[in-house]
């Protein structure tokens, strides 16, 4: 019982089932007093004036003329089986009418009472009005009420039958409900117990109309997908950040090592620490590059975005890596927009723009061409950058956007594999996307962000 | 000059001192916020090092906020393991002059120290800097060595400024970045370098005397002795 009652099926086929009881409870109350009401108030009246006729017709004749009068009425063949007539004298004895029996109460005068009387031989549940005539007998008229009764007990039976009804209907509805509530329940809670022991991978399988449930379970095999892809991005980060930086501390260690061997010099000692620093600095590089990704995904420097000029910030970029163009021999083209805002941080996207730029011109080779575009399109302000180098293959384009992913061509030159990691990631925090396409040849790199207009409404 | 460091790690601040100390600094060092917000408000101090965690109950940052309310302009370094965007806003608004992240080089501590004291210096109006036979003409936006006018970029000439108004001391690759092309951020390869070299090229090739000199794993100089 408890466990029924646990169920929303329960809880839902109760309410409603107090909700028709309750409702039809309305309407045959409305019903009951609308007939019986009426009924009894025109008895009433009825009663009242033949009591006031009877008594006429006593002041006129006296006891005989009533009795007489009261005979007639009983023989006029109108009403008769439902009229009750009681003449009594000052000790309650009956001097005259059909009522045989009658509880033996004290009459309160022009008071209408109900009771059960008998006439001759027949029980009747009536309506009476005593009246006291001059002579001090008591005049009592009363009207059957068994039809009225009748009508009463019709109601309240149809109530009760009707109740009883719509609780069957409502129990097997609970059930029906209940049954399919929990088919449905059942699926996503096997599901979830799945997931629970480690199978990230399971989802719920979706069948049937389109209804709450499977809107709510394609919502549901949604978020699981983002999860997954999340908690595998970290164990890869894990896995990643574990042995690139297993790497760079071996060799410091090798080198110390090697360093505190004996007849090793001072200079050698010198140079040991000094490599070693290197090293170590070049972890902090790395270090440093994953905590600003980490702060880009957080979301935590929105608070002190503004309107900033990306075609401006673009500009510098490119002015900061000229020099660096121009020793590499790749003519580095700009080709930039003006008044290109965007709701941003000047260092994230020079960062962004800066990751681009020195990817390019690492890997596009001497003798290329870089070139950096700012546009607006729209409502999206894009940045590109494009370079005629070797590109990378189309089946690598989504993988070199997870951290710490290198091209094999690309191992053996510096880098830590982030570096388009770190542009992705501030696109994101600027309600934007980085995208990479196969320029045939090189790498075209799209940063594509809101106006900031577009943006301050991303953000509210 | 006399410096003031507050940081509750032993080794830093031993580091700190030590280098200091042989930079030719006077340094009083304290490991906990009160004392340090008693020596900050009560003592005068050419510059102070902060830490911005501290034990004691008071941090860096309320330290740096009621030496500013008292009105004292004492410019403040603040060192903190809190490396990120917003952190750093926030210690720059809360009245730091500069903010650096840990782990961090001594090198760049004391060029970032002294650039710190020199500034008043850097806001003099100059109209001319020279060093050796290399004269930059700020008002004009010119410069020439030894006599021959010498062409540069206006971003090139900012930085041969900038060197100037530093000349004799060390400058670090991020105080360029920052002051010379106002960006904080790290730049992965050496764009600096290049740009320093290409600097170089246009000022020191051919000339018995090498002006930029490069401090190796700190950055760089101008300088005439050697």
């Amino acid at each position: 019982m408890t466990r029924l009652r646990a169920t929303i099926a329960f809880r839902f086929a109760f309410g409603y089932w107090i909700l028709v009881v309750t409702s039809m409870a309305v309407i045959a109350g409305a019903v009951y007093f609308g007939t019986i009401g009426l009924l009894r108030q025109s008895t009433d009246t009825g009663l009242s004036a033949t009591s006031k006729r009877l008594t006429t017709v006593f002041e006129g004749g006296g006891l005989e003329s009533l009795t007489g009068e009261i005979q007639r009425l009983l023989s006029d063949n109108i009403d008769q089986d439902t009229e009750d007539y009681l003449v009594l004298d000052v000790h309650g004895q009956k001097l005259a009418g059909n009522i045989t029996s009658w509880p033996k109460v004290e009459f309160a005068v022009d008071q209408f009472v109900d009771l059960t009387v008998r006439r001759y031989n027949r029980q009747s549940y009536s309506r009476l009005l005593p009246h006291q005539l001059p002579n001090g007998d008591t005049l009592v008229i009363g009207r059957d009420m068994e039809d009225q009764r009748q009508i009463k007990d019709l109601i309240l039976g149809t109530l009760g039958l009707g109740s009883l009804f719509s609780a069957i209907v409502a129990a097997a509805g609970a059930l029906i409900f209940r049954r399919k509530l929990e088919n449905s329940v059942a699926v996503i809670r096997h599901t979830a117990s799945k997931i629970e022991a480690g199978d990230l991978s399971r989802r719920i399988p979706i069948f049937g109309p389109e209804d709450e449930f499977v809107r709510l379970n394609h919502d549901i095999n949604r978020m699981l997908d983002r999860i997954e892809s999340l908690v595998s991005g970290v164990k890869d980060v894990s896995n990643a950040i574990a042995h690139d930086l297993r790497t760079p501390l071996g060799r410091i260690r090798v080198q110390l090592d090697e360093a505190l061997r004996p007849g090793v010099g001072g200079a050698q000692l010198i140079e040991a620490a000094r490599s070693a620093i290197d090293n170590v600095d070049g972890l902090i590089a790395t270090l440093n590059r994953l905590l600003q990704i980490a702060e880009a995904e957080s979301g935590a420097s929105r608070r002190f975005f503004e309107a900033i000029d990306l075609a401006a910030v673009a500009k510098d970029v490119i002015e900061l890596y000229d020099a660096m163009a121009e020793a590499k021999s790749i003519s580095l083209i700009e080709r930039t927009t003006k008044n290109a805002f965007v709701l941003g941080d000047r260092n994230l996207l020079a960062t962004a723009i800066a990751n681009l730029l020195d990817n390019s011109l690492k890997y596009a080779g001497s003798g290329t061409t870089v070139e950096v575009t700012t546009s607006i399109e729209r409502d999206v302000v894009v940045v590109i950058v494009r370079d005629d180098g070797p590109g990378i293959p189309e089946a690598e384009l989504e993988k070199v956007l997870e951290r710490f992913y290198r091209l094999d061509q690309s191992r053996s030159q510096p880098g830590n594999g982030l570096g388009l990691s770190i542009v992705s990631a501030i696109a994101n925090v600027h309600w934007g996307k980085l995208v990479l396409e196969d320029g045939h040849p090189g790498l075209i790199a799209r940063v594509m962000l809101p106006v900031a207009e577009e943006a301050r409404i991303a953000a509210s | 000059m006399q410096c003031l460091v507050i940081e509750d790690d032993a080794d830093a601040t031993r580091y700190i001192c030590s280098g200091l100390k042989e930079a030719g600094h006077l340094v009083t060092s304290c490991d906990n916020g009160v004392d340090g917000l008693y020596l900050a408000s009560n003592e005068s101090w050419d510059a102070i090092i902060l830490d911005r965690l501290l034990p004691g109950g008071i941090d860096g940052l309320s330290i740096l906020k009621t030496l500013r309310s008292l009105g004292k302009t004492t410019p403040v370094l603040i060192i903190s393991a809190l490396a990120s965007l917003d952190e750093r806003i926030r210690g720059l608004r809360g009245g730091g002059d500069d903010y650096l992240t840990k782990p961090f080089a001594f090198s760049e501590l004391l060029a970032r120290l002294e650039a710190l004291l020199r500034r008043p210096i850097l806001r003099e109006e100059v109209h001319e800097l020279h060093i050796a036979d290399l004269k930059l003409d700020l008002k004009r936006r010119r410069a020439e060595r030894a006599g021959k006018p010498v062409a540069l970029q206006p971003r090139e000439f900012r930085l041969l400024e900038y060197l100037l108004r530093n000349k004799g001391q060390v400058v670090t690759r991020t105080m360029l970045l920052e002051s010379v092309w106002d960006y904080h951020f790290d730049p992965q390869t050496g764009v600096i370098e290049v740009q320093i070299s290409r600097l170089r090229q246009k000022i020191d090739k051919g000339h018995a005397v090498q002006l930029i000199r490069t401090m190796r794993g700190v950055g760089y100089m101008i300088s005439e002795d050697d």
